[in-house]
């Protein structure tokens, strides 16, 4: 038998609204989660570089822990874990307030934050430490000298490897499905009940995704040479 | 003699096991410039860190401009805001042009209007021979500007010591004279300087002192005069025959 | 960028198309193979699910193995077996599509939606959606959701169903039964809907089963049946025939009390309206 394809199936009904809300919640729960992931992986990637150990202790902790679980079960820890751990009210106030999304947008930011710290780290660590050296000796604060020399340096160096981590957390948002986040894999699954359409269903995530990445790496691209430190690319490049 | 601006008292270092400072007894002047000389891995380097504590000791006292640095509760943004410091890989900040490398400091740690700041980093620019260069990112300059640069951005915080370390190793030979002409030009004024080197001929000229170092030990302290006609010590004649003989 | 997702479509297009080219009929594979291969459940008691002795059992593979198996036997002259691959509500269609499996056995439902895409036997168990809720909760049926967060499971009719006729209620659609079940013990949903037998069974496993009652009439028809690829009649004919002459030899309904009956996996008695439905299915030979 031959599989006859209708890819009406894609734009009649409901199926456009649905793939449209879908690739919206994907794109505000990635978003968010992109934010707190960055956040927490300067913050914690930085610290794993500071002169002081037990921060360096904490961070390092907090990597290890984070990344080597897998995204699932963080899934089901925001969500099943941390919620009884609040007042009742506040539970249920939360539970009508989509909980789903909160829980799934921690678990994918927190996680991710991990791996995205040790990119941060790597990118400081390539930074020469005279760097940090002429930082002090200038007067600056090791706060100072990381929001002004070496986080600037090391974020304009790693552009490459977070792109790729924050695609990875794009593709992963998929997971938040598991504790039923309507994000765009969902809603494909979704077109599929109604229509028992699987392969349309899928040959449209799957581009929309495509598209998604390929536009985030663009963008990425251009980020990457407008900032670039003049010198340091080729730098880089060549090492 | 005034209070000394440095001044180093049984200074010992250790890296783990390594002891790379011994004892070390030194004092410098106010508007004193110091050349410090010795074989390589000798301390030199070390020696100068320690002044504006980027090195910690493990024993003795270092007192710069009347305040320890030695001690638990010394405060060193103000130690390092009145010691200026220049590299031998000048390490400017790659992301900065010239200019903002120089104002960064007075604009973050002393807080100063951006106006005052710019007319000071232009002139300073000005002092060390590439105004038109304010704009240009270090890769983009070459060895000796991107130094004058690093000299400039330390003496945007107008230090009352500079601290320089090999500044002109990294530099082709033709390059060596314009920075060593800037720091001449600095001694003139009456700056206090301690400089790691082996430009002989700069010592010769502007040095007041030369220490010697060998193996964290300070060997021998001169008079460039004295030490250059006639060392006291066998290991500082054998340094100098090497160093002279090219 | 859009001569990239041309070429993409074009090759998703010629891979459609370039199966039929060697295509041939389940029957003949499984003449060719001896193998009949299905996909069930493996959480999904009683119909497919792994027990304690860690063995694949279940009602929707009993019904394969001594109803469908002996009739494809009798046709194809020779003794073959059955293999089992997992499948879920998201993956059946796709893999009977892919020639993955021949024979969706398992707890799927029989709609005219999914009849434009797959063949469906003659209906092998009658269900309907009700609501699993806490002993002590208000909910009494499809009437009385409004506004009230309802989990269902992904990709089932009932969350079509509810979405259209009580669009206010909060639904929260999860891919699998554990997750959804965990989501009402917590309290993130008030109330977990799905057909009748699935609420018994997952009741049935509860660590209380006491505390959870089925509440609500039938507010959708369940009818499973097998799923098989389309326009395949031959096959089929093979499905239904098995399905039937268990009917009449009473067979089936043997194999309904072990599963189904006070002392199978989750007890759910045959209404007389059912066992005569299933009867009036069997055609004259
Ligand atoms: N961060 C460090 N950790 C461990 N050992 C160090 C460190 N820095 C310097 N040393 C060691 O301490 C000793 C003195 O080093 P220092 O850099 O002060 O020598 P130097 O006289 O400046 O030599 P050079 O002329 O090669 O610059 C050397 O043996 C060196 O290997
Ligand atoms: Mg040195």
């Amino acid at each position: 038998m031959r599989y006859e394809f209708n890819w009406s199936v894609l734009w009649s009904g409901q199926s456009g609204s649905w793939l449209l809300q879908g690739l919206l919640t994907t794109l505000e729960i990635s978003a968010l989660a992109w934010l707190l992931a960055a956040a927490l992986g300067i913050l914690s990637g930085a610290l794993r570089t500071v002169p002081w150990p037990p921060l360096r202790a904490a961070a390092a902790f907090y990597v290890e822990f984070f990344r080597n679980v897998p995204l699932l079960v963080w899934m089901f820890f925001w969500y099943f874990g941390v919620p009884p751990l609040l007042p009742g009210a506040v539970q249920d106030w939360l539970f009508n307030h989509g909980a789903e999304f909160w829980a799934g947008m921690f678990a994918l930011g927190v996680y991710h934050g991990a791996r995205m710290s040790e990119v941060i780290r790597s990118g400081i660590q390539s930074i020469p430490r005279t760097q940090f050296e002429a930082s002090q000796a200038i007067g600056l604060s090791v706060w100072q000298a990381y929001r002004l020399v070496i986080l600037p340096i090391a974020i304009r160096l790693i552009v490459p490897p977070a792109t790729n981590e924050s695609l990875n957390l794009l593709k992963n948002s998929s997971v938040a499905l598991t504790i039923s986040v309507a994000e765009l894999t969902f809603q494909t699954r979704q077109i599929e009940t109604y229509t028992a359409r699987a392969i349309e269903a899928l040959t449209a995530g799957t581009l929309i995704y495509l598209v998604l990445c390929v536009s985030i790496a663009a963008v990425m691209t251009r980020l990457e040479r407008r900032f670039a430190i003049p010198g340091l690319i080729a730098r880089v490049g060549a090492g | 003699m005034a209070e000394p601006a440095i001044a180093f008292r049984l200074v010992n270092k250790f890296f783990g096991r390594l002891h790379v400072l011994k004892d070390i007894d030194l004092t410098v002047a106010p508007g004193e410039v110091v050349v410090v000389c010795g074989p390589s891995g000798s301390g030199k380097s070390t020696l100068i860190r320690c002044v504006n504590a980027l090195e910690r000791v493990q024993s003795g006292e270092i007192v710069v401009l009347g305040e320890s640095v030695t001690s638990a509760g010394a405060n060193l943004t103000r130690l390092r805001t009145q010691v200026g410091m220049v590299f031998q890989s000048f390490n400017l900040f790659p992301h900065m042009t010239a200019l903002q490398n120089i104002m960064l400091a007075p604009l973050k740690v002393r807080r100063l209007a951006r106006a005052e700041v710019e007319k000071t980093a232009r002139a300073l620019l000005e002092r060390v021979g590439i105004p038109d260069k304010a704009d240009n990112y270090p890769a983009n300059l070459s060895g000796g500007q991107q130094q004058r640069v690093a000299i400039a951005r330390a003496l945007a915080m107008h230090p009352k010591i500079m601290l320089f370390d090999e500044p002109t190793s990294a530099l082709d030979p033709e390059m060596i004279n314009e920075v060593l002409e800037v720091m001449t030009d600095l001694a003139r004024d009456g700056m206090t300087m301690m400089v790691v080197t082996h430009e002989m001929g700069f010592a010769r000229r502007v040095a007041r002192r030369i220490v010697f170092m060998d193996g964290g030990v300070v060997v021998e302290e001169a008079a460039p005069e004295a030490f250059f006609a006639s060392p006291t010590s066998d290991r500082a004649r054998q340094f100098l025959s090497k160093i002279l003989s090219h | 960028m859009k001569r990239l997702l041309a070429l993409l479509l074009t090759l998703a297009v010629a891979l459609g198309g370039a199966a039929p080219a060697f295509a041939e009929t389940t029957l003949e594979k499984i003449e060719r193979t001896g193998t009949l291969t299905i996909g069930t459940r493996t959480g999904s008691p009683p119909f497919g699910f792994v027990n304690k002795q860690n063995e694949w059992v279940g009602f929707s593979i009993d019904l394969v193995e001594q109803a469908i198996k002996p009739a494809i036997e009798r046709k194809v002259g020779k003794s073959i077996k059955v293999e089992k691959k997992e499948s879920t509500p998201a993956t059946r269609i796709p893999l009977l599509t892919s020639n993955a499996v021949d024979l969706i056995a398992e707890t799927m439902t029989d709609t005219r939606a999914r009849r434009e895409s797959v063949d469906f036997s003659l209906t092998f168990f009658v269900t309907g959606a009700q609501f699993l809720v806490n002993k002590r909760a208000p909910i009494k049926g499809i009437e009385s959701i409004a506004g009230k967060r309802i989990a269902a499971q992904q990709g089932s009719t009932n969350a079509r169903i509810l979405r259209e006729r009580v669009p206010t209620a909060q639904l929260r659609e999860f891919p699998d039964q554990p997750a959804a079940f965990q989501a009402l013990a917590q309290g993130q949903v008030d109330a977990y809907t799905n057909d009748g037998i699935q609420l018994a069974g997952l009741k049935a496993k509860a660590p209380n089963p006491g505390d959870w009652v089925i509440v609500g009439d039938f507010y959708s028809y369940e009818p499973y049946g097998m799923a098989m690829r389309k326009n395949e009649s031959d096959f089929r004919h093979l499905v239904n025939v098995g399905l039937m002459e268990a009917i009449e030899a009473g067979k089936y309904f043997e194999i309904y009390e072990k599963w189904f009956g006070p002392k199978g996996e989750v007890p759910y008695p045959l209404t007389a309206e059912n066992k005569r439905f299933m009867i009036m299915q069997v055609v004259p030979k």
